[in-house]
């Protein structure tokens, strides 16, 4: 059998993703298989014949394989499951139709019960910027651009504190002066996100781990809390703020 | 195989060059989170551009020094604020060597291939780098403990001058952050989420408690990227400066990738200066904007943003309504193209080069699901695919794992062991965007690409004029009284309010009483 260059390997192993693993392997293969087509001869193979002989076919072959023996990719662009329903898992949250019923499930959120103010920790984030009182507001799941439209054409609901799991700048571009509060369960007070609220006065959470927040919920953020720093996350310093849900 | 041309010191440079991106990129990535998007197939995307720069790299940069050497375009980016400073220039070795590692990887190419295409892109990048540093003599901003001072004294005195003070609350302070806040968001979704539109250079010193940080937005109005025809058509300025004068704070670290912070943290009530600039290739350096009196500054930053607000939701709608293939077009364009800017330095821009997917990347498009893009990037960017593993012995930087983020290229094959020179020329090119439009907004206004290159190859700016070129501070410094150098800063100060004809003679003390 044709062998690879990086089949003697005497440090490597396999790839951490299982998927990667999968897909490598099979490219390898293809690549194996087109080399002894053309003969063997690398240096004429590379960037030669290869162009021709391995495709776009091929590789199109590569992800198939995966899903004939019925997995289902995740995904995180909204537009991926909306034109491939059949290749990725189920997207939930993203629309009307299960929106009440949908909610973060952070396994490491920090929750208690009410204390004397009514105040349900849900969970913790990490604080963009201090503000000298907490952000109370509605809580809207935001997960998709049909939602963004409807808000930019509607207009976005007074008392708007924003749950996302983008931790971008893009999605909620055009309407994210508009939220009196942000939630967002990915990234870092240095994603684009948390620049841009910063940048616009908009108080924030990031890296927000929650639970049981559902949409509609009356919800505080903590952002007189002290703000996470590129310092604290280097060093690993946990510093974080708050998550309530106000029942009463 | 090749005739054996390569010597020793040249692996020995080049492996340097990339092991230096190796080191830096490592600890740039892991201070960073994976950036996922619900608009963009983010990690697809970026996937997709780094085989584009691996395959079309070495050509197009070829035919950029066929007229323009990369040190000449290097000395030119400092002077204006287009995209071709840090974090262009300083991804752009990262964009071809992750596409090369992904490659290595999959196995379609070995250590061996594209040597002589490597040696000369890490070579192109290194000249540039230090022409374009020049000022402060390093390579990259991480070299000089993560700073940035590209700028000669006469630009300062300038920026310093000129500048407008502020304080939290009033209206030119008001309209600069509100100015800069649409900006950014504009700038990330231009980009496609990235943030390579913004570019931070400094600090500079302006006194015992103050500091400068100057910031470019760039690519903003109609120009290279077919998805702002139209939606971008009211935007007047395609590069626009921002000076900031900072109290308060220091800024510890601006990195290659344009990001800064500061201690204690920068917040928008420590900003006590602005000043506002437009330029290009063809400017002959920054233009002051709206710079004439307090009160025209704050409607010029008012106007600007409410130009950069109507053209985000114009491009957001266009956006909400593209397939996933033109996402991924336009965002492996945007990464592909971060240093476009070179070609229309040297006159020899064209869209087929830079706006279009070259046919050997766009066979790998299938693989570029969401999940397999996000799994391959993140174990590329910290150094968890096999080929980037190293033996047991062995600490890499910053995170003591045998692990290297770039394969070198092996010395044997000094000893006779077979390589490849290269990729070859560029390949025709696909998208699935539609065809852009042929206007160019630059400062001689909106003109076809082809008149955009003749005026690029007829542009001589007054900074590598060759009777200046080589004037730098460490020759003024001691020859501030020749009548060559007060013309030299009577040049920069041409169209300064405060300090057109002073001339060469004056230091950061008299500039303050100026400036007050």
């Amino acid at each position: 059998m044709t062998r690879l260059y990086v089949d003697s390997d005497k440090f490597g192993g396999t790839n951490a993703s299982a998927t990667v693993e999968a897909f490598h392997n099979a490219i390898r293969e293809i690549v194996r298989t087109r080399l002894a087509e053309a003969g063997g001869h690398w240096e004429s193979f590379v960037f030669g014949k290869s162009l021709d002989l391995i495709t776009k076919e091929d590789f199109g072959s590569v992800e198939k394989m995966m899903l004939d023996a019925g997995y289902r990719f995740d995904w995180s662009a909204a537009i991926s499951p909306s034109e491939r329903p059949d290749v990725y898992k189920p997207a939930e949250g993203v629309g009307d139709g299960d929106m009440a019923g949908f909610s973060f499930e952070h396994p490491e959120a920090v929750t208690a019960a009410p204390d004397a103010e009514g105040r349900e920790q849900r969970g913790q984030g990490d604080n963009v910027a201090r503000y000298a009182t907490p952000c109370t507001g509605i809580a809207r799941y935001i997960r998709s651009p049909a939602q963004v439209l409807k808000y930019l054409q509607e207009g976005v609901p007074a008392d708007t504190i924003a749950v996302i799991d983008d931790s971008g700048g893009t999605l909620t571009a055009p309407i994210l002066e508009q939220f009196k509060g942000v939630i967002c369960a990915g990234g870092s007070t240095r994603s684009h996100l948390g620049i841009l609220t910063r940048e616009y006065g908009v108080p924030c959470l990031m890296n927000a781990k929650v639970s049981g927040i559902k949409h509609g919920d009356t919800v505080m953020i903590d952002v007189t809390a002290q703000p996470k720093t590129a310092d604290d996350y280097q060093s690993g310093r946990e510093v974080t703020a708050n998550v309530w849900r106000i029942v009463k | 195989m090749n005739a054996n041309k390569i010597t020793y010191a040249q692996l020995l440079e080049t492996n340097n060059l990339i092991q230096r991106h190796a080191d830096e990129s490592y600890w740039l990535c892991v201070t960073r989170t994976v950036q996922e998007s619900k608009l963009f197939p983010v990690p697809a995307y970026m996937m997709l551009s780094y085989l584009m720069a691996y395959y079309r790299y070495p050509a197009l940069f070829r035919k950029i020094e066929s007229r323009m050497s990369a040190e000449e375009i290097g000395d030119r980016a400092r002077n204006m604020g287009m995209k071709i400073q840090a974090p262009g220039m300083s991804y752009m070795p990262d964009f071809y060597l992750l596409g090369r590692e992904w490659l290595l990887n999959m196995g379609i190419i070995k250590p061996t291939d594209g040597i002589e295409d490597l040696i000369y892109v890490m070579d192109f990048w290194k000249r540039f780098s230090l022409a374009y540093h020049r000022n402060d003599a390093h390579m990259t901003n991480r070299e000089f403990g993560h700073r940035s001072q590209i700028l000669p004294e006469r630009r300062l005195q300038v920026y310093h001058a000129d500048m407008y003070d502020c304080e939290n609350g009033d209206e030119l302070h008001e309209a600069a952050h509100s100015f800069m806040a649409a900006a950014s968001q504009y700038g990330f979704l231009i980009s496609c989420e990235s943030r390579i539109s913004l570019h931070n250079h400094g600090p500079y010193k302006l006194g015992d408690n103050v500091e400068m940080i100057v910031r470019d937005f760039m690519d903003m109005a109609e120009s290279d990227f077919p998805w702002l025809d139209d939606a971008a058509e009211g935007v007047e300025f395609n590069n626009i400066t921002v000076t900031m004068a900072v109290k308060d704070c220091h800024f510890y670290l601006v990195d290659d990738w344009g990001s800064f912070e500061a201690r204690p943290e920068f917040s928008s009530d420590k900003l006590v200066g602005v000043g506002l600039y437009y330029s290009d290739n063809l400017s002959d350096g920054h233009q002051p904007l709206g710079m004439g009196s307090r009160e025209e500054l704050i409607a010029t930053f008012n106007r600007l943003s409410e130009q950069v607000r109507e053209a985000t939701n114009k491009l957001w709608m266009k956006i909400a309504g593209w397939s996933r293939d033109q996402m991924m077009d336009a965002g492996a364009i945007t990464y592909f193209a971060i240093c476009k800017d070179l070609a229309h330095v040297a006159g020899v821009y064209d869209p087929a080069d830079w706006m279009m997917v070259d046919e050997r990347a766009e066979r790998f498009r299938p693989l570029l699901n969401d999940e397999y893009s996000r799994d391959v990037l993140g174990e590329l960017c910290v150094a968890l695919n096999p080929t980037q593993q190293l033996h047991e012995y062995s600490m890499m930087q910053h995170a003591n794992k045998n692990t290297r983020l770039y394969q070198l290229i092996p010395y044997s094959i000094l000893a006779g062991e077979p390589y490849t020179a290269g990729v070859g020329e560029v390949y025709p090119g696909i998208t699935y965007l539609p065809p852009k439009k042929d206007v160019y907004t630059t400062t001689k206004g909106k003109i076809g690409f082809e008149e955009y290159n003749r005026l690029s190859r007829e542009s001589v700016p007054t900074n590598v004029d060759p009777k200046y070129r080589y004037l730098c501070d460490t020759w003024v410094k001691y020859n501030s009284e020749t009548p060559l150098a007060d013309e030299l800063y009577k040049a920069e100060q041409a169209t300064s309010r405060c300090l057109k004809g002073k001339g060469a003679g004056l230091v950061r003390t008299d500039i303050d009483a100026l400036h007050r």
